[in-house]
């Protein structure tokens, strides 16, 4: 699913923020990111949806080349991912239905399956009954459903997720990152970006540590919700240190 | 792109203008004042090298024949006056009608002792040139013909109705020219401002997947659509006051009423060249101002 083969970053200005990072995450794994500020989570994030390129090494994201791949065809890339940001990024103007129906609309898809989709994914984040409101009459939370419906509503591969909890309150965060291991269950690869340690200990999964452009941690750490590794995966081997 | 993309987008556009009605507001009224006050200078322009050039036209030319040309080897002269290519038309008038045209100066009793031989006056012809400018040229060559006596010098008048015209003609276009500079200018402002705020939009639409073609029309039909109102708002501003001051122009200078263009001859002219203007700075300005957001990533359009 995503192939990184000693793939740097480095900046017009000199700042070298990733490193020759090497990792694959293969279909249906629940991956952590974590890291301290600056560390390159960000930028790692960004290669995987070419909002950046890399500056050397290969990667290749749900069957694309991302070093070869042209401009004009980025936006179908995008299409095979569903991503959720920290400030939920939703259109004020737009209703909820129409913020989640723009994902659709955008592929070409016709109204009626828009319609029957956005009912289907509002229904799956708890959200029924809010497609006429506006993202400002909604809380953080459920502003963050809102956006994790949209990344939802084309039934997408794999759901990236940057620090998805950081503008929520703790009751909240906890119930998104419930939703996120549902959605993995039923067979979504998630990665998420996140620097919330008790969130990570909890919910547990492959966790994958950036420190200064380097990873220093892949591991698979067992808990509740992830008692064991995803099939085919041998992340124990991975292991470079024993604390997230 | 599919078929019910395209009515989404356009309907989007339409929609677009409601949703952001502050802005949209803003631009149709930094459009229309810069649409009315280029428009009304150019109307002023052609209105002034019309009146000029219909001034140039009333000015006729008289030509005087000797007076001992009979009255037949008048009337064939002006078979002369065709060959020469810039005069417009020609009139004869016999030498009674030029006595009669004085009739009222002279009084009854020496009017009818002119009748006859005692008439003083020779034949003459009334000639419309087509180009003042030319005038010289053409007097000369009339001069030349055999039994042409001389021609009313109206070189003066002539040289300063040319002059003018092409001063008008100048500066008109140049106040246009300068005014529709200015008015790209605060337009081309406009339009970024109104792309900066939405720059978040734009980029959570090409987080989603959207094409730049699926971010790009929404917005052009939008700025088209802005435009073409504009336009007709202008249009109709400029058509409404047009009448109006006319005839106040005409109450100052009397000769502007019969001289310059009606309402009827410009209403159509002004509204397709305004609206057509309006819906091309909106196409224009939008595709060069929504490009610097597309040709950004994620983060680099929202400046961070």
């Amino acid at each position: 699913m995503i192939h990184l083969e000693n793939v740097s970053k480095v900046y017009p200005n000199g700042t070298e923020a990733l490193k020759k990072l090497s990792l694959d995450i293969r279909p249906g794994e629940f991956v952590f990111v974590v890291g301290p500020s600056g560390a390159g989570k960000s930028t790692f994030l960004k290669l995987l949806i070419r909002e950046e390129k890399a500056s050397f090494g290969k990667l290749v994201v749900n069957g694309q080349d991302l070093m070869k791949m042209r401009k004009r065809k980025v936006p179908y890339l995008r299409r095979t991912m569903g991503i959720v940001f920290q400030d939920f990024r939703l259109i004020d103007k737009m209703t909820i239905y129409d913020n989640v129906a723009f994902a659709m609309r955008v592929i070409g898809t016709p109204e009626k399956a828009v319609k029957k989709r956005v009912k289907y994914v509002l229904k799956l984040v708890g959200l029924e009954g809010t497609e006429k409101r506006r993202p400002n009459e909604l809380s953080g939370g459920e502003q963050q459903r809102v956006s994790l419906a949209r990344a939802l509503v084309n039934n997408p591969e794999l759901l990236i997720a940057d620090e998805p909890t950081g503008n929520i309150d703790p009751e909240r965060s906890h119930e998104i990152m419930k939703m996120l291991v549902e959605i993995n269950k039923r067979g979504t690869t998630v990665i998420i970006v996140t620097h919330e340690h008790d969130l990570v200990k909890e919910f547990g999964g492959r966790v994958i540590r950036i420190a200064d452009g380097e990873i220093t941690h892949d591991a698979f750490l067992p808990s509740e919700y992830h008692p064991d590794t995803p099939k085919g995966t041998d992340d124990e081997d991975e292991t470079k240190e024993e604390t997230v | 792109m599919k078929l019910s993309s395209i009515g989404y987008l356009f309907k989007e556009g339409v929609k677009n203008i409601w949703n952001n009605r502050m802005m949209s507001l803003a631009s149709v009224i930094v459009l229309v004042s810069c649409l009315v006050i280029t428009g009304a200078a150019a109307l002023i322009s052609v209105n002034m090298s019309t009146l000029i050039s219909k001034v140039g036209d009333d000015n006729q030319i008289t030509v005087y024949l000797k007076r001992d040309l009979s009255d037949l080897d008048s009337v064939k002269l002006g078979s002369s006056f065709s060959r020469i290519k810039n005069i417009d038309s020609y009139r004869f008038h016999s030498r009674n009608d030029v006595l009669k045209e004085y009739q009222k100066t002279l009084g009854d009793n020496i009017y009818e002792s002119m009748q006859g031989k005692g008439n003083p006056f020779g034949n003459e012809y009334k000639l419309r040139l087509k180009d003042l400018s030319a005038y010289n040229d053409t007097v000369e060559a009339i001069i030349k013909i055999e039994g042409v006596e001389k021609v009313s010098d109206r070189s003066d008048i002539a040289g300063k109705l040319t002059k003018l015209n092409y001063f008008v003609t100048l500066v008109g276009s140049w106040v246009v020219l300068i005014l529709a500079i200015v008015t790209l200018f605060i337009i081309s402002n406009t339009i970024k401002m109104t792309m900066y705020s939405r720059r978040f939009e734009i980029s959570i639409m090409k987080s989603v997947g959207a094409t730049n073609a699926f971010v790009r029309i929404p917005f052009i039909i939008e700025a088209m659509l802005i435009g073409l109102l504009s336009g007709l708002l202008a249009s109709g501003a400029i058509l409404a006051m047009y009448n109006p001051i006319r005839s106040a122009a005409s109450g100052i200078i009397g000769m502007i009423s019969g001289s310059t263009l009606t309402l009827e001859e410009i209403w159509l002219p002004t509204l397709l060249i305004m609206s057509g203007i309006g819906v091309l700075i909106g196409l224009v300005g939008s595709f060069i101002s929504i490009s610097r957001y597309l040709n950004k990533e994620g983060g680099s359009i929202l400046g961070k």
